[in-house]
């Protein structure tokens, strides 16, 4: 069952001037309940951006195109106050940086309580009452509802944000880089939650980050950002074993060794500028593969596989 | 943890208040020429009465006995006699307060509510309309002098609300109701002058708190979780903005008070502000120096009021 | 009125070690900086031209008093029967002098206060700030009704009156700012290579200072103008010398109002009031272009847009290829 479709999204950003930059270029993936998908790049790739458009939070200075299906229905677009409405309810986020999404004057508990007052969702005492259920399960205790921020760790906070996120029940979970600025420990917690939580409630995941192994570990599949456009699609497993575009091989091979020999490999260059369009793959100059089409053609997403699509031209008759 | 603190500003404004009486006690003995040289400036003045004046007040003492002696009246309420017109300090001054309290609170509070719609408005709708006419307004108020922007209203309205005095002499058995709009038609023009001259500097300082609070996380988690711009407002945005705003309002709390003695010598209301002036151009100094000691200590209390509120309002501080 | 500059003891923004370059640039594209900085400049020029550019002799009678404003007499006469415009002209002088000269004594005894206190920290800072704070409770017209009353009505007096008055707040930003300066890391570098304390601050602290003491000085000139408005108004000031407080008291004392001579009240607060205006436009933005604030609104009157498919593709913005 598909919840989640985006299809061909596409945003830009004003810049002062009158130009713009294109940040998202036809970004199309889809989610089914219960079905974890990671969305990887580096930063400034527009995998938050992407995020953002979903819930409808871009600020003024963005305009969009594409769709973006919620149970078929395009919400892209609608009205404010039917934005409002799916918000937190039909799909939630946590944000990157939880550190700084709760609010510093008011206590954790009464910050998971607010939407579900804002959508009906619980009221009063049985509000509170779920909210300390909502800190249980992600493993902190029920009593630190009546805590502020500050008072909690990093990791707690994190988990705070996540119990948030689950307070109106949601569909879709949008998670962007909800693991960055935690110890390893912690980290592994967080991945487990989001596992067990995705599997036990049929929640569809979105799990945004840098990270490939990480998403490796979680997602049942992936696809992977590079300067706003979608450049391989797959699932993790044929991601690792079989990737189709040079970046994610690339990107397998930054991962360290723990206990190998090989020297620390990192992709030199680094990514395009996104205000001025250029002919060509926009990998062109920081891949290892590249040939005289590179230059001129910019690959499409094509099919090279069961429910595998890459972008690149080494994937055509010419590249082989 | 947070008593400790509650304690500490307590006592730190208690020795403010203790330094700002004394440093007030000097000012006005190291004053040229003694204190009684306005008074025995009557023409059969002879040099017997002066002598016999000074003694009266103590004015011949050694400077320390005469502190001693200061600080020890004060603490029993006494702030001496005035020069002018032999009342008790204290009375006059409470008198003096009484009229002015209502005024400059009327003024206060509108300024407040003036403050804070320009604020929400400019911040919400920024770099629209909206925003550039209200904080321009802002701007153009707190830039009209004081007692200026007095004479215009009184240019204005004249006719239409009084210009001067706390009430008419001349009602004759007024009933609850006259007499009560002829104290607020008096008081309409002073408190207006004094809430329209405050407000520009307060809406800006909140817009722009305001603008840094709209710019962070949590707002667009707010926003994210459902709640219309209007809930986000005023449950996240407006109650973080006025933590800045607060320490700033500590600051103003000055301008108030001389607003108020320039809006009161335009409108001839007897208030403190006026009092002082009086009691500046008569050189009737005991009750200068009372006048003094209490605005000090009314902005000493006032800055710890504000210092309190702040921290109801933060839970960072002291954690 | 109030000009407030931002809190005095919040932690300035570490911002750009060299401010000077690209903060020029910053403050001419903002507009308002522009509009105050010419209506400074329109009145300094007149100010500075004053005897060039008054069309009559003041304050000498040219007409019937109060007359109001005709061809010959744009604004009008005033309570002597002297030319609104002309008394205007020659107003400008004294009052911006004012405004400038307490500015300069205000900056020179707050940014001696404010330096010391930051820079060497510790008990100079404590005992320097608690003097400052006592300073600070002090309602100040009431003192400097006080002092002005007592010295007498002269201009320095006024001047120094005025400035003295404000070094207190001027002392607490600067302190604020050199504070997180000292900690620059080539600050501490060059101490630690041995440099004197003297020859530190003139050459990393006062430089780094430069665009905020900019700020302040422009600043405490509005408000420097507005006391003097105040104290010629309370008539404490100097009768024979004609400035647009002056013009004010006045017309307040010699019943314009009831005269029906608006022409003697209204100009000279008008030029208050804009040079007041000007000056907290330009300070202002010169204090903003130093701490950018975050140019960020989660919420704002606008929204996203939806740009408009052909066939299926979108339409892009202009420029973006």
């Amino acid at each position: 069952m598909t919840v989640l479709a985006v299809r061909d999204l596409n945003v830009w950003f004003d810049l002062p001037g009158g130009r713009a930059v294109h940040a998202v270029r036809g970004a199309s993936f889809t989610v089914n309940e219960g079905e974890r998908l990671g969305i990887v790049g580096e930063s400034g790739c527009g995998k938050s951006t992407t995020a953002l458009a979903i819930l409808g939070l871009l600020p003024s200075s963005a305009s969009v195109a594409g769709e973006v299906l919620l149970d078929g229905k395009n919400i892209l677009g609608a009205s404010e106050a039917t934005m409002r409405r799916s918000r937190w309810r039909e799909v939630a986020m946590v944000f990157q940086g939880s550190m700084n999404a709760l609010n510093p004057v008011k206590t954790v508990g009464a910050q998971i309580v607010e939407p579900m007052m804002v959508h009906g969702t619980a009221q009063g005492h049985a509000a509170r009452a779920r909210a300390g259920e909502l800190l249980e399960m992600v493993g902190i205790p029920a009593g630190t509802t009546a805590r502020y921020p500050h008072e909690l760790s990093g990791g707690m906070r994190q988990r705070v944000c996540l119990a948030m996120a689950l307070a109106c029940e949601p569909r879709v979970l949008l998670a962007d880089e909800p693991t960055t600025a935690l110890d390893v420990i912690v980290q592994a917690q967080v991945l487990q939650l989001l596992i067990d939580l995705s599997t036990q409630r049929q929640l569809a995941l979105v799990l945004i980050t840098h990270d490939l192994p990480v998403v490796a570990q979680v997602c049942h599949r992936a696809a992977v950002m590079y300067a706003g456009e979608m450049v391989e699609r797959a699932s993790t497993d044929a991601l690792a074993s079989d990737p189709r575009h040079p970046y994610t091989r690339m990107l397998w091979n930054t991962v360290p060794d723990l206990y190998g020999d090989h020297e620390v490999v990192s992709i030199p260059g680094s990514p395009p500028r996104l205000d001025t369009g250029s002919a060509g793959c926009p990998f062109f100059p920081r891949c290892d593969s590249g040939f005289d089409r590179c230059t001129r053609d910019n690959p499409v997403l094509l099919p090279v596989g069961d429910r595998h699509d890459a972008s690149c031209h080494l994937n055509t008759d010419e590249g082989s | 943890m947070r008593t400790r603190y509650i304690l500490r500003r307590l006592v730190a404004a208690a020795v403010t208040a203790f330094v700002a009486v004394t440093l007030n006690f000097l000012l006005f003995r190291a004053v040229p020429g003694t204190a009684v040289s306005n008074l025995s400036a009557v023409p059969d003045a002879s040099p017997a009465l002066r002598d016999a004046l000074i003694r009266e007040f103590g004015l011949d003492r050694p400077k320390w006995e005469q502190y001693v002696l200061y600080m020890r009246e004060l603490a029993q309420g006494n702030l001496g006699i005035s020069y002018d017109n032999r009342q008790p300090v204290a009375a006059n001054l409470a008198t003096a307060l009484g009229n002015s309290l209502p005024m400059v609170a009327l003024g206060v509070v509108f300024a407040l509510i003036l403050a804070t719609v320009t604020a929400v408005l400019a911040a919400w709708k920024r770099r629209t309309v909206v925003d550039y006419a209200s904080t321009g307004a802002a701007i153009v108020f707190s830039s009209f002098p004081t007692h200026w922007l007095a004479l215009m209203l009184l240019i204005m309205f004249a006719g239409i609300l009084p210009s001067s005095g706390t009430s008419d002499p001349f009602l004759i058995n007024p009933s609850f109701w006259e007499r009560t709009w002829d104290r607020l038609s008096h008081m309409a023009l002073p408190s207006l002058t004094l809430a329209l001259s405050l407000y520009g500097g307060l809406a800006v300082i909140f817009r722009s708190a305001l603008l840094e609070t709209l710019g962070e996380d949590y707002v667009l988690t707010a926003k994210a979780k459902g709640l219309s711009d209007w809930g986000v407002l005023r449950k996240h945005a407006l109650r973080n903005a006025m933590l800045p705003t607060t320490t700033m309002i500590g600051l103003y709390l000055a301008f108030m008070v001389t607003g108020a003695i320039l809006v009161e010598t335009v409108f001839s209301w007897p208030g403190v502000g006026r009092v002082i002036f009086q009691a500046v151009l008569d050189r009737d100094y005991p009750m200068l120096q009372g006048a003094f000691l209490m605005l000090t200590l009314s902005v000493v209390v006032m800055n710890l009021v504000v210092d309190l509120l702040y921290f109801k309002l933060d839970p960072r501080i002291a954690a | 009125m109030s000009i407030v500059l931002a809190d005095p003891d919040a932690p300035v923004a570490a911002g750009t070690d060299r401010p000077g370059r690209t903060g020029k640039r910053i403050i001419w594209e903002r507009p308002s900086a522009v509009l105050g900085a010419a209506i400074l400049f329109l009145f300094m020029v007149v100010a500075l031209a004053g005897p060039w550019l008054q069309p009559y002799p003041v304050p000498q009678q040219v007409g019937p008093v109060y007359g109001p404003p005709s061809a010959r007499h744009l604004l009008g006469l005033d309570d002597v029967g002297g030319d609104v415009v002309s008394l205007l002209i020659r107003g400008s002088r004294v009052s911006l002098l004012i405004g400038f000269a307490a500015m300069a004594v205000a900056m020179v005894v707050g940014t001696s206060v404010g330096v010391a206190s930051g820079y060497f920290g510790g008990r100079t800072d404590a005992v320097l700030m608690r003097l400052t704070d006592y300073f600070l409770v002090i309602p100040y017209l009431p003192l400097m009704i006080v002092i002005a009353a007592i010295w007498g009505p002269s201009l320095d007096h006024i001047i120094l009156v005025i400035g003295l008055l404000q070094w207190r707040w001027t002392a607490r930003i600067v302190r604020a700012q050199v504070k997180s300066i000292r900690e620059r890391v080539y600050v501490r570098r060059a101490l630690a290579l041995g440099a004197g304390h003297g020859r530190t601050v003139v050459r990393h602290v006062l430089p780094q200072l430069g665009p905020l003491l900019v700020s302040i000085g422009i600043l405490s000139v509005a408000n420097a103008i507005f006391a003097e408005t105040a104290l010629a108004f309370l008539g404490l000031s100097d009768p024979t010398a004609i400035s647009w407080g002056g013009m004010i008291h006045n017309a307040f004392q010699r019943a314009a109002i009831s005269s029906g001579a608006w022409w003697a009240v209204v100009p000279p607060g008008v030029c208050v009031t804009l040079v007041i205006a000007g000056c907290y436009l330009l300070g202002q933005s010169i204090e903003e272009s130093l701490n950018p604030r975050l140019r960020v609104a989660h919420l704002s009157g606008r929204r996203f847009r939806i740009r408009p498919t052909v066939g299926d593709h979108p339409v892009p913005p202009v420029e973006s290829q």
